[in-house]
């Protein structure tokens, strides 16, 4: 049987210092065409991930249209003009490969995941879908109608809703940054393929666009891409300017969802992307108040108080500005007083961030980023995250390089430019007859109710 | 490289040792990135919970960070995290996991953490800590169950498909009421049932060799006393589903939806494989025949997919879903899914089908593998269900010896319309 007593550990150990380490450095070579092939060999990696990366952002999408981006990509591998929509989809899997994408404001992602050794036919099917896909009506139409029902889906999910709310209010009112990047219902169902086919043959070329691949690669990626991108052309390609966001007014909302037994917020404000000098600062900020487990408000709002399974804050880059918010599921009883403390906890006038503290958010960056980035898909999604927003191949290198430097008055300097906890915007989906009057209670005095489908 | 054609050789090195307190320890080094992961799987999942007390096992899995007789409470998050590691726990109907990757020389600080909590989880345990961590388990089961749309369809099913008193009768969540009524003395019962290094596997994946990686385990976890393991659970395996089950539900949906559900073998039992495969043909990937015929085809589904949940407790759990489009009844909805499971036997799953279905296994099994963490919990798995950590190697060869005619008679002697349950969300006010 267990006896207690006789347990008597050691001291507890110290940590040893991690080892140098930097992110990889990919072989770059460029096809005649403008296709940039960016190519991460990483030995024992033996599912390869590629992304092609498209500079299209999406004010390339007609206002009346928009969805039509996102449409066109889920709709790639239904069919192209050698294969039908079946034999495309036996094909693609025959080969082992998985097809997905990644539809955002600074460009469009087409991925392709697939064991080494198929990456030949793989890559020749991955081709086929991006340059010559049928788009044909039936399939548009169809995707157009499980869009339809997917924002059906999202606006009944609780975190959602407040996400979708979030963005109507936290970006300027009428802009694309407001709307879903798949677009809203009544564009969405205007879509037709024809809309697609132009939208496909005005935007999707070679030009501006880079094909990341990690994994285990053969000596001869870059002829297999050659052989199968190769006649891509871009005569037809059109390029459209980037739009920076624009911040919204701020507001307090509530959509009503009768019966919830918890309300889920989004609680936040504009923010600044990767290229901005305060960065590595905000990073460490956000990360002691609400990225660490015991981060400030999750130490609190979850370990002590029990009101949340958990409680976050990040910021969001885009390209060019960017977004922050506090989320999370309360419930219902508490959620006044829940957020009566987060905006405490927000505020660091009386509680300035510790040395202790901006350590050990440094160590943590620091010491998870060789694991993060040791699998191919780790190393190909961060790839596309930096041709995405024009960051350079050694983005994470200088990124840590910069964390190391920063301080707990230079951490708070940041976050008071960007946080201030009376000025920020809530979207909280949950039941308005029940959490009104303590919002109200709490100070968030001008909170209306809103419709997502109005 | 491999050639063109054959499957990938798996050849991760395996080793094993076993401390004198029946700690299994098993190691296996890849120095590629200069990182560790240490996991441990105790054998102990909700399927050992007892009546009235459903939930247990994961809220005890809270408790596990709460603090022991050196660690204050949180404090391994707070050790850890500053590290460089990623640390979590997740409770399964199988199993209690937990587990964390961070820098190889973090490796001891890891390896003492889970040998004082391991050894000494009962000195720190108070009623207030598990107050707290009842409270946000309960706000976790509110968040993932309770205030999302289908939330309850687990719930549902299991008590469709396993009788009064099966241990997977009930969700790893468990029930409101039974988490109201749960006691801190029933914490300390549970831990001095279950947790123990003899009831334990620790695998140590990464930059670190066996010997060196063994040498730590004894060096933190000997201390730990072994005590009177808990008889394994044996559940005898119940035959297929008969009297077509079905239930009905009402709620506030953005879809009419149906859910399926069969019996099957245990996790690889025989049959079982061959049905993991005829569920992949049936309903996993663009090319399977509810895709083709329900989503593309007469276009009278927004989603429909078929899986094969593999457990060990005498059987696994089958299922087919599907969301209605608008203007189709959940009725023609499950005429149509059945339609699909009665051409499973007209006609069979082809030589290609299967090719797929297995290609598609491979492919996420291999990026299963590639990291050291979901490695390391593999064979923390493998060591505890099935006594061979060897596995991560051999497993998928067990799946691509399968033949169609195999996967037809599995389907012939389980998978049928008869031996389904069925459940219907409907909409509210329809």
């Amino acid at each position: 049987m267990s006896q207690p007593n006789a347990f008597v550990p050691g001291p507890r150990p110290q940590i040893a210092e991690p080892g140098p380490w930097s992110f990889p450095t990919p072989r770059r070579t460029t096809l005649d065409n403008g296709l940039e092939v960016v190519s991460y060999d990483l030995p024992g990696q033996h599912v390869i991930s590629a992304g092609l990366v498209l500079d299209v952002p999406l004010a390339a999408e007609p206002r009346e249209l928009e969805g039509v981006a996102a449409i066109t990509c889920r709709t790639l591998d239904e069919g192209t003009t050698k294969h039908s929509t079946d034999e495309f989809a036996e094909l693609l899997e025959t080969a082992g490969a998985g097809f997905g994408l990644d539809v955002s404001s600074a460009g469009l992602q087409l991925i392709l995941d697939v064991p080494s050794r198929r990456l030949d036919a793989a890559l020749d099917l991955f081709a086929e879908a991006v340059t010559i896909p049928a788009l044909a009506g039936p399939d548009i139409d169809r995707q157009v109608q499980l869009r339809l029902a997917e924002i059906g889906q999202a606006r009944a999910n609780p975190s959602q809703a407040a996400a979708i709310a979030f963005r109507r209010t936290v970006f300027a009112a009428g802009t694309r940054y407001a709307r879903m990047n798949d677009g809203e219902p009544d564009t969405v169902a205007a879509v037709d393929a024809e809309a697609a086919q132009r939208f496909h043959h005005d935007h999707f070329g070679p030009r501006g666009s880079k094909l990341i691949l990690a994994g285990e690669l053969p000596d001869t990626v870059e002829s297999l891409v050659e052989q199968h991108f190769g006649a891509w052309s871009g005569d037809h390609q059109r390029t459209v300017d980037h739009r920076p966001p624009e911040p919204g007014a701020r507001r307090s909302v509530i959509v009503h969802r009768p019966g919830a037994v918890q309300a889920d917020l989004q609680f936040g404000g504009f923010g600044i992307d990767r290229t901005d000098p305060r960065w590595a600062d905000i990073s460490v900020a956000s990360y002691i108040m609400g990225g660490a487990f015991l981060s400030r408000l999750n130490g609190v709002l979850r370990e002590e108080l029990g009101y949340t399974y958990g409680v976050r804050m990040g910021f969001n880059p885009l390209r060019a500005g960017g977004t922050f918010s506090v989320s999370g599921s309360f419930r219902t009883e508490v959620i006044g007083d829940a957020l009566t403390r987060a905006r405490e906890l927000l505020s660091i006038k009386d509680q300035p961030f510790t040395p202790a503290e901006v350590k050990d958010a440094v160590t943590y960056f620091a010491g998870v980023s060789p694991l993060r980035y040791a699998t191919a898909d780790g190393v190909a999604d961060q790839a596309a995250i930096q041709a995405l927003a024009l960051l350079p191949d050694d983005y994470l290198d200088q990124r840590l390089a910069k964390l190391r430097d920063v301080t707990p008055e230079s951490a708070a300097a940041a976050y008071e430019s960007l946080v201030d906890p009376d000025q920020l915007t809530l979207a909280i989906a949950g039941d308005a007859d029940k959490i009104t009057e303590p919002l109200q209670q709490a100070g968030f005095t001008d909170i209306e109710i809103i419709d997502l489908e109005g | 490289m491999t050639s063109a054609g054959t499957s990938a050789r798996l050849d991760y090195p395996v080793a094993e040792h076993v401390l004198d307190n029946g700690l299994r320890v098993i190691a296996s080094p890849d120095h590629a990135t200069g990182s560790v992961a240490v996991n441990l799987w105790y054998d102990v999942g909700s399927r050992h919970e007892e009546e009235g007390r459903t939930g247990f096992a994961h809220l005890f899995e809270h408790l596990m960070f709460q603090g022991s007789a050196n660690v204050k409470s949180s404090e391994h998050f707070a050790l850890l995290q500053p590290a460089g590691a990623t640390v979590n726990a997740t409770t399964w109907f199988d199993r209690t996991n937990y587990f964390e990757a961070l820098p190889a020389g973090g490796l001891d600080l890891a390896l003492w953490l889970e040998a004082d909590r391991m050894g000494s989880l009962l000195t720190a345990l108070t009623a207030e800590n598990f107050e707290n961590q009842r409270e946000v388990v309960k706000e976790e089961k509110r968040q993932r169950y309770d205030n999302v749309p289908y939330g309850d369809v687990m719930e549902l099913i299991l008590a469709q498909v396993f009788p009064e008193g099966h241990p997977y009768r009930h969700t790893v969540i468990g029930s409101m009421d039974d988490l109201n009524a749960a006691g801190v003395e029933d914490a300390r019962e549970f831990f001095r049932r279950f947790y123990m290094p003899n009831n334990a596997v620790l695998s140590i994946v990464g930059d670190v060799d066996p010997e060196t990686a063994f040498a730590k385990a004894a060096q933190y976890f000997d201390i730990v006393p072994a005590a009177d393991r808990p008889e394994k659970l044996i559940t005898d395996p119940l035959p297929p589903l008969t009297g077509l089950p079905r239930v009905e539900t009402t709620q506030d949906v953005p879809s009419e939806a149906v859910y399926l559900t069969w019996r099957l073998p245990a996790d690889r039992a025989p049959g079982f494989d061959a049905l993991d495969l005829g569920f992949g043909v049936l309903g996993q990937g663009q090319s399977s025949r509810l895709i083709k015929s329900l989503v593309r085809g007469r276009e009278i589904a927004e989603s429909a997919y078929a899986s094969a949940m593999g457990l060990v407790g005498g059987n696994s759990l089958g299922m087919v879903g599907a969301r209605a489009r608008a203007g189709t009844t959940p009725e023609e909805l499950e005429d149509a899914l059945l339609s699909e499971i009665d051409r499973l036997a007209a006609e069979p799953p082809t030589e290609a089908e299967v090719e797929r279905a297995k290609a598609q296994t491979e492919r996420h099994w291999m990026q299963e593998l590639a990291r050291i963490d979901s490695r390391a919990d593999q064979l923390s798995g493998f060591a505890t269900l099935y006594d061979d950590p060897q596995l991560i190697n051999t497993r998928f060869a067990e799946v691509e010896a399968i033949s169609p005619g195999e996967v037809s008679e599995a389907i012939a002697e389980w998978f049928t319309p008869e031996r389904r349950a069925s459940l219907i969300y409907r909409k509210e006010g329809r």
